[in-house]
């Protein structure tokens, strides 16, 4: 499995996507840092809101677009099989591949996890905010929670392109999956408290219940509050949302193993 | 028909031309269709979530980003209930958005939006545990535009505890005290001030207050000579000096602050908040 993993990394460093990282990492870090000026009271805290929304949607996209590379790709041009070829349990490639891929968000994560802090610092054009933001630990455990969406993320591709045979449906139904299971958090909490009287959604809430069964809600890896504002996350919440993701991870890896093995090329 | 192969195009050019030439005249006269909408659209909290691909901090921030450059001279009283729903959704969905309340409090209860604003400075109060400005901004309204003392000082003195140093509490809790002196029921302003005094850590702040409360006695008193005066005569309370030659009251009582009291125009006694000016003889 490691020589996977290692095959994985190497690939997806000599690809063109660390570029596309540290691009994508400019773009990001330059729009949250003029976010800061349409921010009256808090400029350095409104830009590291938007680099963090910044952050995971580009850890989401890396997600997909390496899933998409390492496995989708080889599973369509049937280089796969190569690999296939070693006297190793199917498995074995699976796994490797997927933990190459989530080293490579780590890499990633990292890297715009800097650049971000970077921005923060130099925005706000000298101004003192009356609460300022927490460097240091709260900030990398924000990091690492969106670390943890992304592999998640990342599991659930992974587990599509095993048996799918359209290429583009991995993303798509990727994307799909990372805005529901992100949006699953507070759409539940609007409809718990009533939806504001809105009746038409109310309609919707049993079936919004019943798909907290069938979806991770990924907001709970959201810990943002606290280097914004200093509002710690409560260690239950944090513990449960962890074996909450690592536990659905877990779950997804096994039935890719399952349907990759049995997997028929032809 | 023959035509000379050589000179339509240039006709046809020149037909161009013309058409060209007499359209852009004609339009300047023509008025153009001015779009001077500020703020037309309030979406649905989830489908903005929806949009923002789940994240609900960036659908906040982008509904405080539009709520932050709308130019309120252009705006007409729909456009600021539109509003007051946007910034409220922008508050449920990140109730600590620090912008947000700010600039609730600055444009909506002045344009009529009196509860909307009320309903995020209280979310962001909870929210903001550290943030004693949310809680004031909330006394203020109350007592400005629902003129109720009474519970304005109470968000007032939640205000105050949340400040860091003494002298700035002590400030806030002056505030809150002088506010109950406007209160309209003087029994709940005495308790209140009362309960204050004993909770004062400063003796000299609690002194302070015990005078507070004396005037808020006499006040009461006097409010209950102006019922009995208002019985007797039929006609609500002029001069307080009415009160003596009735025969309601032995004397004017003294204020400990020397502003005395005064009788407004319903007949209700109140109490001064400046010495009074001198008649001259």
């Amino acid at each position: 499995m490691i020589s996977f993993l290692t095959s994985a990394w190497r690939a997806g460093l000599r690809s063109r996507s660390i570029q596309g990282i540290l691009i994508l990492g400019a773009v990001l870090v330059g729009v949250a840092y003029l976010s800061a000026s349409f921010s009256p009271r808090q400029p350095r805290t409104v830009a590291l809101d938007v680099g963090l929304s910044g952050l995971r949607i580009t850890l989401v996209l890396f997600a997909l677009f390496w899933v998409q590379e390492l496995v989708g790709r080889e599973i369509e041009r049937r280089t796969v099989l190569f690999s296939l070829t070693y006297p190793v349990a199917r498995g074995n490639y699976v796994l490797g591949r997927y933990f190459g891929v989530v080293g490579l968000l780590a890499l990633a994560a990292i890297l715009m996890g800097m650049l971000l802090w970077l921005a923060v610092l130099t925005t706000g054009g000298g101004y003192d905010q009356s609460f300022v933001v927490t460097a240091g630990a709260p900030y990398w455990i924000t990091v690492f929670g969106l670390w943890v969406d992304a592999a998640v993320v990342a599991a659930f591709a992974l587990w599509l392109s095993t048996f799918s045979t359209v290429p583009m449906l991995p993303l798509a139904l990727g994307l799909a999956f990372a805005a529901g299971g992100k949006s699953l958090g507070a759409v539940a909490e609007y409809l718990s408290k009533g939806a504001e009287g809105d009746l038409e959604l109310m309609r919707f809430a049993p079936f919004i219940n019943a798909i907290q069964w069938l979806l991770p809600d990924l907001s709970r890896l959201d810990w943002r509050a606290w280097p914004m504002y200093g509002l710690a996350p409560e260690a239950l919440a944090v513990v449960l949302g962890l074996v909450l993701a690592v536990s659905y991870v877990a779950f997804l890896l096994s039935l890719a193993v399952i349907t990759f093995t049995r997997r028929d090329f032809q | 028909m023959t035509v000379n192969p050589k000179a339509s195009p240039w006709l046809v050019a020149s037909a161009c031309a013309l058409a060209f030439v007499v359209s852009a005249e004609r339009l300047k006269a023509v008025p153009r269709q001015t779009v001077t909408l500020e703020l037309q659209v309030a979406l649905p909290l989830f489908v903005q979530v929806f949009m923002t691909a789940g994240d609900r901090y960036l659908a906040a921030n982008l509904a405080a980003i539009r709520a932050v450059i709308v130019t309120t001279d252009k705006m007409r009283p729909e456009d600021y209930r539109i509003l007051g729903k946007v910034q409220e959704d922008a508050s449920w969905l990140n109730p600590a958005h620090e912008d947000n309340y700010y600039t609730a409090t600055a444009i909506l209860p002045w344009n009529g939006e009196l509860d909307a604003a009320q309903t995020i400075l209280a979310r962001a109060t909870k929210a903001r545990y550290f943030d004693y400005q949310p809680a004031f901004y909330y006394a203020f309204n109350l007592l400005h535009f629902k003129g109720d003392a009474a519970g304005a000082s109470a968000w007032m003195r939640a205000a105050a505890e949340k400040l860091p140093s003494d002298d700035e509490r002590l400030i806030m809790q002056n505030l809150a005290a002088r506010w109950m002196d406007r209160a309209q029921d003087t029994d709940l302003a005495i308790r209140i001030v009362e309960a204050m005094a004993q909770q004062a850590k400063r003796k000299d702040f609690r002194a302070y207050l015990e005078q507070r409360v004396a005037r808020l006695r006499s006040l009461k008193q006097l409010r209950a000579a102006a019922e009995r005066f208002r019985e007797h005569s039929g006609r609500p309370l002029v001069k307080l000096q009415d009160l003596v030659d009735g025969g309601l009251v032995a004397a004017l009582p003294a204020d400990p602050f020397g502003f005395g009291f005064d009788v407004d125009k319903q007949g209700q006694v109140v109490l001064r908040t400046s010495p009074p000016v001198l008649q001259k003889k």
